[in-house]
């Protein structure tokens, strides 16, 4: 019994680290024959991905920056300037020893789901486009609460400016530094989208959404 | 060659490695240190994260959870938030979260506590996977595989319970027989490991033994169990899995108590070889995170051209002091010993382990890199993470000689302000059983 046992241990030790190996290996004979069956075995608890700075690091800053088109307490509207929110986490993290993840990952991370998620004419891909939209779009509306520069906040608009990271100094290489700029269109921002409405308010913005995407 | 002979000998090694990897759980101080490691890391994140905690994981997350539940219905992904949105039921598991983590931490029924941790651990970082980094990723993991491993055989309160039941029934207490053998490290690892249960079968009246608290927490987490099950939120697997566990634990303590001779060698067997087998595995994971990160570096032309460093020194996100990654990221020769020893590091460690001396020094150099990537990129926790996880290859030597230094610490920061030398003796004798 104890030798059976320890031949299923043998193997699942080889199973788990072989199926790891093909995850991360770079594309090969063997796991683009059985790609299914090892993202069948490791999604979603074993996922993993170690190319940590690599191949090459991030070689360039995103600001993602948003403004508001708000409801003046006289019931006109007015358009906000541009707020600069990864200039907020900047500040947030500047000569923190313990940055959280609030500042550090949750706008960078939801900027590069959205920018994977969506096509060059800003169309949402499949559910994650749709469900990256949401996200950005309530992230932004977190932001700014209900009342924003002395307005409601009725629409967001977001844009995203990437800018190269320059050369090290001693470097002779040139590269054009001018930001690349990414507008987004207009959103309707609803009361679910806001904190504090949680169950109700969340299944309105859903049926929201789904109208939205219905369109 | 005498065939017969070969045979003979090949018979007897595997008899030899059977006996080995059945016979007891290896590396106590390894696996110690990597459930105190991972523990920490997490209290440690769940701490800094809790004011906020609301804006990464709450119900009322820019992550909303009936987006999360969409995501969550495509991968099946396990996370006990999904089981009720409501606020009340949030903080409960955040901070359940929070004490299974400081309980695993100090080896209070560790094989229960980690159970917890990987449900606390899967729980938050499933339900927004949009927060995470690579640390998280580690955690995730190796949340998982703790479960597996009897990662409190030393270091822990349970390893202190069962050494003092192992005590009772001897002669009177003198402080110098109160410790055990392996806490001072000289000797091999302690003779009955054991995380749920006391090794020892104590013959003491009552319904449940002497270990009641076991019996009343098995208990209260099978009816939470039964409850959890009867609304339908676990999946089969994982109901397999959660249920299989509790099982367990039922007959581990019903063969401790009443089948002392095979059917509990039988078990004990078997929980050493999951260990065995699990250690391996935590080991393997390393070096797969190793390889991959340094030889994709390889392939990317910034590591070859030594200035890869400079990059992430000015990201905004990773430069929380900017006078500090000025200086770093103007010395190019600086950047580029960085840079290639980096990738140097990286991709020779795997074959360092082949070399006890040449891995010791590797592991240096990883644990100061991951010590230097705290503070200038601002990443804290992803490095605790990562010096948990080298942490398995840590020699036992090293690791005793720790944990008798800290130990001789305690001891010296404690009895100053004792000014009664009857409890100071006391709570040496206490101490020293932890090692």
């Amino acid at each position: 019994m104890i030798g059976v046992a320890t031949a299923v241990a043998a193997v699942a030790i080889a199973v788990h680290l072989g199926m790891s190996f093909l995850y991360v290996a770079p594309s090969n004979t063997v796991n683009k024959k059985h790609g299914e069956m090892i993202s069948d075995y490791l999604y979603p608890e074993f996922e993993q991905n170690w190319k940590l700075f690599a191949p090459n690091p991030l070689q360039q800053n995103v600001a993602v920056q948003a403004r508001a088109e708000v409801r003046t307490p006289e019931g006109g509207m007015a358009v906000t300037s541009w707020s600069d929110l990864t200039a907020q986490d900047g500040e947030d993290i500047r000569h923190n020893p313990l940055p959280s993840h609030s500042q550090q990952n949750q706008l960078r991370r939801a900027w590069e789901f959205y920018a994977g998620s969506h096509d060059a004419k800003e169309q949402p891909i499949g559910l994650r486009g749709q469900l990256s939209e949401q996200y950005v779009r309530r992230m932004v509306a977190h932001r700014f609460g209900p009342e924003h520069d002395g307005g409601t906040v009725e629409r967001v608009q977001v844009r995203a400016a990437t800018t190269p990271v320059a050369p090290p100094s001693w470097s002779e290489e040139k590269i054009d530094l001018k930001p690349v700029v990414r507008v987004l269109p207009w959103w309707p921002v609803t009361s679910g989208d806001l904190p504090g409405k949680q169950a109700s308010g969340d299944r309105r913005s859903a049926d929201g959404q789904a109208k939205e995407s219905d369109r | 060659m005498n065939l017969r002979m070969l045979g003979g000998r090949l018979e007897r090694a595997a008899v030899r490695g059977q006996t080995k990897i059945t016979g007891a759980a290896l590396g106590p101080y390894q696996s110690a240190v990597v459930r105190i490691g991972f523990s920490f890391t997490w209290l440690l994140f769940l701490l800094r994260e809790w004011p906020h905690r609301q804006v990464l994981y709450g119900p009322d997350s820019p992550w909303a959870a009936h987006m999360a539940r969409q995501l969550i219905e495509g991968n099946g992904a396990f996370t006990a938030l999904m089981w009720s949105d409501s606020q009340a039921w949030f903080e409960a598991v955040y901070v359940v979260a929070v004490l299974s983590s400081a309980l695993l931490l100090l080896g209070w029924r560790t094989r229960t506590m980690s159970v917890l941790f990987m449900v606390g651990v899967l729980s938050l970082q499933n339900r927004n996977i949009f927060v995470g980094d690579g640390g998280d990723n580690i955690i995730h993991l190796m949340s998982i595989y703790l479960v597996l491993t009897r990662c409190g055989q030393v270091w822990s309160l349970d390893a202190r319970r069962a050494a003092r039941r192992r005590q009772r029934p001897s002669s009177p207490i003198s402080p110098a027989s109160h410790v055990p053998s392996h806490a001072y490290g000289t000797s091999a690892p302690p003779a009955p490991p054991s995380n749920t249960s006391p090794p020892e079968i104590i013959r003491t009246p009552g319904l449940f033994g002497s270990d009641s608290t076991g019996v009343v927490l098995w208990t209260l987490l099978g009816t939470t169990l039964a409850v959890i099950t009867a609304l339908g939120e676990l999946s089969g697997g994982w109901a397999l899995i959660f249920w299989g566990l509790w099982a367990i634990h039922a007959a581990w303590w019903a063969v401790c108590r009443y089948a002392p001779g095979e059917p509990r060698a039988v078990m004990d067997a078997l929980a050493n070889l999951a260990h065995n087998a699990t250690l391996v595995v935590i080991m393997g994971q390393v070096c797969l995170i190793y390889a991959t990160a340094g030889w994709y570096k390889i392939q990317g032309t910034r590591w070859q051209d030594g200035t890869a460093v400079h990059y992430p020194l000015n990201l905004d996100y990773f430069s929380p002091w900017p006078g500090l990654t000025d200086v770093l990221a103007s010395n190019g020769t600086m950047v580029m010993v960085l840079s290639y020893g980096t990738v140097f590091v990286q991709v020779a460690f795997p074959f360092a382990l082949l070399n006890r001396r040449a891995k010791n020094t590797l592991l240096v150099v990883m644990m100061l890199e991951h010590v230097g990537i705290a503070v200038v990129l601002g990443l804290p926790f992803l490095s605790l993470a990562m010096i948990a996880a080298d942490s398995v290859f840590l020699p036992t030597i090293f690791l005793c000689w720790l944990g008798s230094t800290l130990r001789r610490g305690r001891e010296r920061l404690l009895r100053r302000p004792a000014d009664k030398p009857e409890r100071d003796a006391g709570q040496r004798a206490a101490r020293t059983l932890v090692g």
